[in-house]
């Protein structure tokens, strides 16, 4: 019996290792960009203001840089982009219900464009399917993350657009009138 | 180790700010008294019209500057009234003959014999590029170097911000209201002269920015560590120059002397271990090295990791862990310029121009295609002060030059390890001469590339200003040029960490001849190390399971 429990408990720590080591990459993605941080980040921007990305309602909410906050107070961090972005079409059916509007905590979508210091461009996401199926939203979410995947798709035929500097809450598409959502 | 850091750096910011209270040598002197000014303000009674500026002479009250000027020439007669020895103290300056003797490489260098790969050669450009010269008139082989009234006096002194010696005008201002940028609609007044003649001072960030902050042709283009938005920099982008701070100014570390101002990038200095300086005292030292002012032992403490950070001292440049990234500011630095892709036009046959991501052009039919880049993480070489340049008339054979080779090693004791910033180019080539190009581009004639877009005739007006006959075969080669990272010291909070270097593919892995822990490592002593550990385990386990079986017998 009391080996049964020990193991039991063995069993549940081995988890929570498990668990905790493997936390960071089921709920983050993290893939390299080929290009700067600027041009990252503009790109994605370009994507989702694509007419396909519009019909699916999408639309800026914001560009922010965290590092100029540490800047200001004399300090260095290497640079971040948070890229901002909200579809009206997602975002409806969950701040229309009790139940799930808790999940404007995640608006608007945030895709972030860092530096490291190898010198390259990562871009972070959040995992949008994984998060919808923990949270019984995962339909929307589904399609949240397939979004995101065209978000992410460089054509390097492409130049360079010029980076969108969206004041947050600020927007375009259907929700532009409302400061994006 | 960041405490141990912040604690040091809280010590240098101490020691830099009493070493540079004692108010070292001014770069330019007050006005000798003349009889001509007119009267003093009276004891006591404060002059709230201007701001404080530490000098003893107002200009303003100076009969020989109230005048209205025509020309710079004018002004500069009028300043050697009273200061007699100037104009001759610069025409000995860099600034003045643009040309440079390496003691060490006998190369003649200076910006009027090097190839960059930036706009390339002040040659057969020199109306444009000699903007940028301490003086009036130089447009071509026929400048009179000796002519003490062609210094330009207010290119150094304005304290007004309104002087600009624009592109194509040989070095002047604009005297009459004129149209700029060209074909832009803006028009920029003619020059107030006497205003700012009345009006000079010392020499300031934005004085010595005004053409330092933009060498290469634009703002942030050529050095990386040096651009406008050191003009009113915040603590985060230079401990030094935090114009809340200390609020240096580039005369505050490169100190003049007779009008020569202190520090070369033909010939710096990579290793100073002469403690730190007296100011005053006469000798051959560079005043501008780190150690000039915070000694030989920069990380105060008696701690062991004090002392580590010491003795990397013989080995590492300051700037290396102290200056992490260039182009921290808001303005990105250029990194890349291909001119091959240069002269192509739109359908109407006119110039293009297209913004890149960072907000600046990524293309330019005058000058192809460009990237930047901001925080950009340095590159970095063992360095011992000499240079080597590829000079105009050198036989190159290979098809990816090194403009200028960074010389050391790690067995040279005047070498250290240093961050550069390395611009890559592709730039014109001569096949039949086997040397990299001189081309014209900037002018009205038809030859200037920028007006026609047509290499061969720039090429062919180019390289005969170099005295060579154009082979007319030309290809494009990659070039490298580095460039020593020095300015833009962070916060000693943002200095590089231990780690940051020793580990594997960390910020040194390039860096050869000197073993690393962390990053390098020997086979047979890990192995050994391993298997010691192994054993050691082994010892405790046999020890505590003879222990155990003990116990149970008793």
């Amino acid at each position: 019996m009391i080996k049964a429990i020990a193991g039991f408990f063995v069993g549940i720590a081995l988890v929570a290792v498990v668990a905790l080591t493997s936390m960071q990459s089921l709920m983050f993605n993290i893939t390299p960009s080929p290009y700067g941080v600027e041009e990252t980040a503009a790109r994605i921007q370009a994507n989702i203001m694509k007419p396909e990305m519009k019909a699916n309602g999408w639309s800026l909410s914001g560009l922010r840089d965290p590092s100029k906050a540490v800047a200001a107070d004399g300090g260095n961090v290497l640079p971040v982009l948070l890229v901002e972005a909200c579809s009206t079409k997602y975002s409806g059916p969950l701040l229309k219900e009790d139940t799930s509007r808790i999940f404007s905590i995640l608006m608007p979508c945030t895709i972030t464009v860092f530096k490291k210091d190898d010198g390259k461009t990562y871009i972070g996401t959040m995992n949008a399917g994984l998060m919808g199926k923990l949270f019984g939203v995962g339909e929307i979410m589904d399609k949240v993350a397939a979004d995101q995947k065209v978000f992410l798709n460089f054509d390097p035929s492409e130049p360079a657009p010029p980076l969108v500097r969206v004041q947050p809450g600020g927007g375009g598409g259907g929700g532009k009138a409302a400061g994006g959502c | 180790m960041n405490k141990l850091i912040t604690q040091l750096g809280g010590t240098f910011s101490l020691l830099a700010c009493l070493l540079f209270s004692a108010n070292v040598t001014a770069t330019v002197d007050a006005a000798p008294s003349s009889g001509a000014a007119a009267t003093a303000a009276a004891p006591g009674e404060a002059d709230t019209a201007k701001p404080k500026t530490g000098s003893t002479a107002d200009h303003s009250k100076f009969e020989e500057l109230d005048k209205d000027f025509a020309t710079g020439p004018e002004v500069t007669e009028a300043c050697l009234e009273c200061h007699t020895e100037a104009a001759k103290q610069v025409q000995k300056t860099k600034h003045w003959t643009w040309e440079f003797l390496n003691p060490v490489t006998k190369q003649k260098l200076g910006k009027k014999n090097l190839v960059n790969n930036f706009c390339t050669s002040v040659r057969s450009n020199e109306s444009f590029c000699n903007a940028c010269h301490v003086g009036y008139g130089w447009e071509d082989d026929s400048f009179d170097f000796t002519s003490e009234v062609n210094v330009d006096c207010l290119v150094c002194h304005d304290t007004t911000g309104s002087y600009k010696k624009l592109p194509g005008l040989a070095g002047h201002p604009n005297y009459e209201t004129m149209e700029w940028p060209p074909k832009s609609g803006k028009f920029r007044e003619a020059t107030d002269l006497k205003k700012i003649a009345q009006n000079v001072g010392k020499t300031s960030r934005d004085t010595c920015g005004a053409c330092h902050f933009y060498g290469g042709g634009g703002d942030a283009v050529k050095h990386g560590d040096l651009d406008s938005s050191l003009a009113e920099p915040g603590r985060y982008l230079d401990v030094h120059m935090d114009a809340d701070g200390l609020n240096f100014t580039c005369g505050t570390c490169h100190l003049s002397s007779s009008h020569e101002v202190s520090g070369s990038r033909y010939a710096p200095t990579a290793a100073d271990d002469q403690g730190a300086l007296i100011r005053g005292k006469n000798n051959d030292r560079n005043p501008t090295t780190c150690v000039a002012c915070h000694g030989n032992a920069p990380h105060p403490g008696t701690s062991v990791s004090t002392a580590k950070l010491n003795a990397h001292t013989d080995k590492v440049a300051c700037q290396t862990c102290h200056i992490p990234e260039f182009a921290r500011g808001e303005i990105a630095t250029k990194m890349t310029w291909d001119w091959s892709t240069a002269g192509k036009l739109d359908e109407q046959g006119k110039r293009i121009k297209i913004e890149g991501s960072e907000g600046r052009d990524s293309y330019d039919s005058n000058k192809g295609n460009f990237t930047y880049e901001r925080f950009v993480i340095p590159e970095y070489v063992w360095f011992n002060g000499d240079i080597k340049y590829t000079l105009f008339g050198e036989k190159i054979a290979e098809d990816k030059v090194q403009i200028n080779e960074f010389l050391g090693s790690a067995d040279d004791p005047d070498s250290r390890i240093w961050p550069v910033k390395v611009f890559r180019g592709k730039q014109p080539y001569d096949i039949g001469n086997e040397t990299l190009a001189v081309f014209h581009t900037a002018g009205n004639d038809d030859s200037a590339f920028w007006k026609n877009y047509d290499w061969d005739k720039a090429l062919k007006t180019g390289m005969k200003t170099q005295g060579l006959e154009y082979s007319g075969q030309m290809k494009f080669v990659e070039t490298e040029m580095s460039w020593p990272i020095t300015h833009m010291v962070a916060p000693k909070d943002d200095a590089l960490e231990c780690a940051q270097c020793h580990k594997e593919n960390g910020r040194l892995q390039a860096i050869s001849g000197v073993y690393m822990p962390g990053r390098d490592n020997t086979p047979v002593i890990d192995r050994l190390g391993f298997t010691l550990a192994l054993f050691a385990l082994l010892g405790v386990i046999l020890h505590g399971a003879v222990r155990w079986f003990m116990s149970k017998r008793s």
